[in-house]
């Protein structure tokens, strides 16, 4: 029964992870807020949506397909933040990479497997750029990936019109393509279960394995990090990689899906994965937050965004409402941060 | 008048107890204002499909950055809410048509409205409402020739997007035919939107070239734009203006005679004709013979100006 590590990967006080489930562990979690936050909001929209079938397989495949685009992103995102970092230029690698894999497959007739793997490249090299850049310089990461979202937005934009005289290309993908990245199961996109894998993988970097808690370390105190042998700027410049990779994936399931990209920059996108991850209790200042947490926070996103249109409310209101919402969850976030603390100080003194 | 009709419909429908349509009605961004007049047409139909017993839900996406899947997803939402009738925009067929085939397949009733008319047939659906980018182009063409310029400057905001090159080719040939010359300016796509930036453009071209005594916008935002510059170069005497869509600035600017006209795809049609032969399709099982039905080009000019204007303030222009 006695667990030999620790279940959970922050880094105050080891010895209160007791080998036997507890209540107070359980509201300690950070995912916790997260977690009950998206309860209310779940039961606030079934109980106005109900008449509309917002409770059916359907109704709950519909914002589950809108929140997997933003929850491959949001994780990574998450990591960056964790490790007090940001990373934006995501609104801009999303629909370049939906360009860069329409024009090259459907303009070029590059075969698919080629175009996925020049989208993946370019990707990875805007965020090699990135985390170089916020590694070398003094310049914070913010202001950064600003510079490369307006940048690689530009490049997207002038190449498209420069290479194929259109804005907006189509694409019709092979049919391998199509099951793996664009297709429908059981009513959900393609892009679900490769959340639903992510979610799995990057649970166990961030807590089981050691580069998690690299990830906690650096995000709490970078210079003790870096004192206590951990790679700091290597980490950093894999994450940024990361997070750019995944905003491809997320990008080629929604041009393979959709059959269609445009090359408009996708500035919600940085606000939903921002939502996302500190609706799920991720500190903007780094060293604090979970995987659970991000995608309760970015399911919490999706019922708000997607629900609102099962009720009756006024949908001129739906900004005003995610503004409320978000307000809510990080105060109710920090609620649950201070009962933490108190609660494990108090456990202390026992 | 309304009220009456209102009022014998809910009678027949008390007495009948039949079932009424529920409606979705998907547009685009709830910012952007020309979706308010589409929705006032929608929501004055509405009031006949109320009485009957049935509904209307509009979803509107939050902006057009991710236009096409944003669209998709909401045709997906009016489906799984298990309407009767989904009336759509179809600005981006390849990434809508299969989410509008599973709605059809679901049994539910599809017409179009606003965009995508030429795809029609192939959507499955009943009727477009809409206009004809092409047609309405010609028609202001034509108009501005007539009115007396000599050499139009046709501004498009996105290069390579094919209801715009539409409608600049439809200008250009309307100009042609009524004797006139036309020029298609295609701006850097990053533009779109910016007035500042488009105005520059704008007067640089009047600068550069004397001859264009014309301009003609295909948005209300980028004919502020190009009123601001030829005030900027003292041309209001000497270069007309004209532009698609309708906008309290641009009326104003026709009633003071600083605009030519405007053309209007009268936007109020296309919801209310949508949403109404939509639901009385499904109710009644009735349909309209002429396919498709165009609500634009209407012109609007210093003759029917304060009609217009009593239409702005109820909010159906």
């Amino acid at each position: 029964m006695a667990h030999t590590e620790t279940t959970s990967s922050e880094p105050s006080s080891p010895k209160s992870a007791s080998s036997q489930f507890s209540l107070g562990e359980l509201i300690r979690s950070p995912a916790m807020g997260a977690f009950v936050g998206m309860v209310i909001v779940f039961a606030i929209f079934a109980m106005f949506g109900f008449s509309r079938n917002f409770l059916s397989i359907a109704g709950f495949a519909n914002w589950m397909n809108f929140a997997s685009t933003v929850g491959i992103i949001a994780i990574p995102v998450a990591f960056l933040m964790i490790a007090g970092e940001l990373d934006i230029s995501t609104g801009a690698v999303l629909p370049a990479s939906a360009m860069m894999l329409g024009i090259s497959v459907n303009h070029y007739d590059f075969p698919m497997w080629l175009g996925i793997i020049m989208t993946l490249t370019m990707a990875a090299s805007v965020g090699l750029v990135n985390g170089l850049l916020v590694t070398r310089t003094q310049v914070p990461s913010f202001i950064v990936t600003l510079a490369t979202l307006f940048a690689v937005g530009g490049l997207t934009l002038a190449l498209s019109d420069f290479l194929i005289n259109n804005t907006n290309v189509s694409l019709q993908s092979p049919d391998w393509a199509k099951a793996l990245f664009g297709t429908r199961y059981f009513g959900f996109r393609s892009a679900v279960y490769w959340w639903i894998g992510l979610i799995v993988i990057f649970w166990f970097f961030l807590h089981k394995s050691p580069w998690g808690n690299w990830v906690f370390a650096v995000g709490g105190d970078s210079e003790s990090a870096r004192n206590a042998g951990i790679p700091v700027n290597k980490l950093k410049i894999w994450l940024f990689v990361l997070c750019s990779v995944c905003t491809a994936l997320a990008g080629m399931c929604q041009v393979i899906q959709f059959n269609s990209a445009q090359s408009a920059t996708f500035f919600n996108m940085i606000f939903f994965t921002i939502i996302a991850s500190v609706v799920g209790g991720v500190l903007l200042n780094g060293g604090f937050g979970s995987v659970a947490g991000v995608v309760f926070g970015t399911m919490t996103l999706g019922i708000v965004q997607q629900g609102i249109n099962y009720t009756d409310i006024d949908r001129n209101l739906s900004l005003l409402i995610i503004g409320v919402m978000l307000l809510i969850a990080v105060l109710m976030n920090g609620t649950f941060q201070s009962l933490a603390t108190s609660w494990s100080s108090s456990k202390k003194e026992d | 008048m309304k009220k009456l009709i209102a009022t014998t419909a809910a009678l027949a429908i008390t007495a009948s107890g039949a079932f009424a349509a529920d409606i979705a009605l998907v547009i685009g961004s709830n910012q952007d204002s020309f979706w308010n007049v589409v929705k006032k047409g929608a929501e004055d139909a509405a009031v006949l499909i109320e009485a009957r017993g049935g509904s209307l839900n509009i979803l509107q996406t939050n902006n057009y950055d991710n236009y096409g899947a944003d669209l998709a997803t909401l045709i997906e939402q009016a489906t799984a809410q298990g309407v009767d009738g989904i009336a759509t925009v179809l600005p981006v067929p390849d990434a809508q048509l299969p989410a509008i085939q599973a709605a059809i397949d679901a049994g539910i009733k599809v017409t179009l409205l606003n965009g995508g008319g030429d795809r029609l047939e192939e959507s499955g659906a009943l009727n477009y409402f809409g206009s004809d980018e092409y047609v309405a182009g010609v028609a202001g063409g034509k108009y501005m020739a007539e009115a007396g310029a000599t050499h139009i400057l046709c501004h498009i905001q996105i290069p390579g997007t094919v209801n715009l090159e539409a409608r600049c080719a439809g200008v250009e040939e309307g100009a042609t035919a009524a004797g006139a010359k036309a020029t298609i300016l295609r701006v850097p796509a990053n533009l779109d939107g910016d007035v500042a930036g488009t105005s520059a453009a704008i007067e640089a071209e009047l600068n550069s070239d004397p001859s264009i005594d014309a301009v003609v916008n295909l948005a209300t935002w980028a004919a502020d734009a190009s009123a601001a510059a030829i005030e900027q170069l003292g041309k209001t005497e000497s270069v007309k203006l004209g532009t698609f869509d309708l906008s309290p600035s641009t009326l104003d600017r026709i009633k003071a005679g600083t605009q030519t006209m405007a053309i209007d795809q009268t936007p109020y049609y296309q919801g209310f004709l949508s949403v109404s032969t939509l639901a009385a399709h499904i109710d009644f099982g009735t349909k309209v013979a002429t396919q498709p039905v165009l609500t634009g080009p209407a012109i609007v000019d210093s003759s029917n100006i304060d009609a217009t204007f009593a239409g702005v303030e109820a909010g159906t222009r």
